[in-house]
């Protein structure tokens, strides 16, 4: 390839203008970046949408004996859990490892752009999983709320979504190698759900069932349930919303603390 | 709206890059220690030493993505650690351990740091860039589908996108067939002749014999040599320990690198 071929450069190099793009444009492109590979992304997508599907049309029959804002609030939860646990950690884990970070961190534009991108998708992602539950309810098992309980659900979601967030930002703090952030992400999934809905039947014992409620899963489905019916909103509620914003808090500062831009 | 200002105003010297007293530590480790050197502009500077001496981390610095103890680096007039993006943002940089999301086309990945460098990329300009790197038929495809010399090809485009005056390229022609590895040169020369400066990284003591301007050889992270590479074999081809390492009967740059820095593997 001869030099003619290659983009015009000026010869002066003192005369070079440095270019400072605008944060907003540098957010924006992130942004277009990270919807475009979550939207490929479809494994984790479906993951993350079907699987609270799926439980509602097992659910059908059972419908009236649980209440519509119990079989709704149990199947967000499981999708935010989803969220935070297999598809947040596991794309920051794989982002990390090939070095996609600190390309983007040698450019000039401030670093919480990256994360901000990020978490700007999962929060979207929470509020589609919220649709599509909203109405995958109201399809299949004929689920409806009052208005102001469909308004207050997507703000309980978003908080509770941050919580698993927080949970995933934890685990890639903590762990470098991918493979076994994949691992661990999938192990506490699984537990969150198990402990979660078995131990909130009462299936794993009256201990278990005690800490299933004061769990991450437990807080999450409270605030959420109580969110799509508020007139049910009682003192339980409101000490539940603070746990939750006090997990919230707490995971996202040891994720944030101990997140690690290089996994070598 | 996009911030500009000419590097003209913040030029004290003629320097593209001025690294003074750099010291880098891991812990208790000192990877770097009391390094100096400056580049010129229009230059092809070659930063050689064995693995572990000290190459990754003195870029890194550079780069922004690890700090230095103590110091300074100045890039294009700016103090990195004063103006980091004003200093970043006169840096290209091709990291030895890069990628791009794999799920994004070439096409995505130009526009992606088109934004991020603030530099705007319409379509015709990013047809014009994809022919002058021979892709034009591969913006639709994702660049986990590149060869790997099509792979570096785009990564030096994205690294020169903004017209940086100082480009970085850490061991980029690692893993690449001669053919590839000779474009890539032609590259470096052509970005030379366009008055940036590049630094480049590389255990290939063939390519900086053939490419670069100056040499400096890091060893046990201390700068121990730095000039052009004739000079180097000039002024070390009568010490004993070259002479020993000689293969060939004429001493070559790699003959003073391992005379220099010894010929125990290093891991």
């Amino acid at each position: 390839m001869s030099s003619s071929d290659l983009p015009v450069v000026q010869s002066d190099y003192k005369n070079m203008e440095i270019n400072i793009p605008k944060t907003s444009m540098a957010f924006a492109a992130l942004l277009r970046a990270d919807l475009t590979t979550q939207w490929r992304n479809r494994r984790s997508f479906v993951l993350v949408l079907l699987v609270p599907v799926i439980i509602l049309i097992s659910w059908k029959s059972v419908i009236d004996k649980l209440g519509g804002a119990f079989a709704l609030s149990s199947c967000m939860t499981i999708g935010l859990v989803a969220i935070g646990l297999m598809g947040y950690s596991n794309s920051i884990a794989r982002d990390r490892d090939k070095g996609i970070f600190q390309r983007l961190r040698v450019a000039p534009m401030p670093l919480w752009c990256i994360m901000a991108s990020r978490l700007s998708v999962q929060l979207m992602m929470i509020l589609l999983l919220t649709i599509i539950v909203f109405i995958a309810g109201y399809y299949i098992d004929h689920i409806t709320i009052a208005p102001v309980g469909y308004a207050l659900t997507f703000f309980t979601a978003l908080i509770g979504g941050a919580v698993y967030l927080g949970i995933g930002q934890v685990i890639v703090g903590l762990i470098k190698n991918p493979e076994t952030v994949n691992s661990t992400s999938r192990l506490i999934y699984f537990i969150f759900i198990m402990v979660g809905m078995f131990g909130e039947f009462g299936l794993l014992g009256e201990q278990i069932k005690k800490m299933a409620v004061w769990s991450p899963y437990g807080t999450v489905k409270h605030v959420i349930s109580a969110g799509m019916e508020p007139g049910k909103w009682n003192g339980e509620t409101s000490i539940a919303l603070l746990v939750t914003l006090g997990y919230a808090i707490i995971f996202s500062a040891i994720g944030i603390k101990k997140f690690k831009w290089d996994s070598r | 709206m996009i911030h500009t200002q000419s590097t003209m105003d913040h030029q004290e010297n003629n320097f593209v890059l001025e690294v003074k007293g750099l010291n880098v530590f891991y812990g208790t480790f000192q990877a770097v220690k009391d390094v100096s050197f400056e580049v010129k502009p229009g230059e092809i500077f070659g930063l050689l030493g064995p693995n572990g001496a000290g190459k990754t981390s003195t870029l890194s610095s550079i780069e922004g993505l690890i700090k230095a103890q103590s110091g300074s680096i100045t890039v294009a007039g700016y103090n990195a650690a004063e103006k980091p993006r004003y200093a970043r943002a006169s840096i290209g940089v091709q990291l030895q351990f890069t990628s791009f999301q794999p799920e994004l086309t070439v096409s995505e990945i130009v526009r992606l740091y088109a934004g991020i460098y603030g530099v705007a990329m319409p379509q015709e300009k990013l047809i014009d860039l994809l022919q002058a790197i021979k892709l034009e038929d591969a913006g639709s495809k994702k660049f986990g589908q590149l060869s790997g010399g099509q792979q570096q090809r785009v990564s030096l485009a994205i690294a020169t996108l903004h017209n940086p005056s100082l480009v970085l390229l850490d061991e980029p022609t690692s893993g690449l067939d001669p053919q590839s590895r000779r474009q890539l040169w032609e590259r470096m020369e052509a970005m030379r002749e366009n008055g940036h400066a590049v630094i480049l990284t590389t255990h290939s003591m063939e390519e900086a014999e053939a490419v670069c301007d100056r040499v400096a050889i890091i060893d046990h992270g201390k700068l121990i040599a730095i000039d052009t590479p004739q000079n180097l074999i000039d002024r070390h081809c009568n010490q004993p320990e070259v002479i020993k390492v000689s293969r060939r009967g004429k001493i070559t740059l790699e003959d003073v690198f391992i005379g220099l820095t010894g010929s125990t593997i290093r891991l």
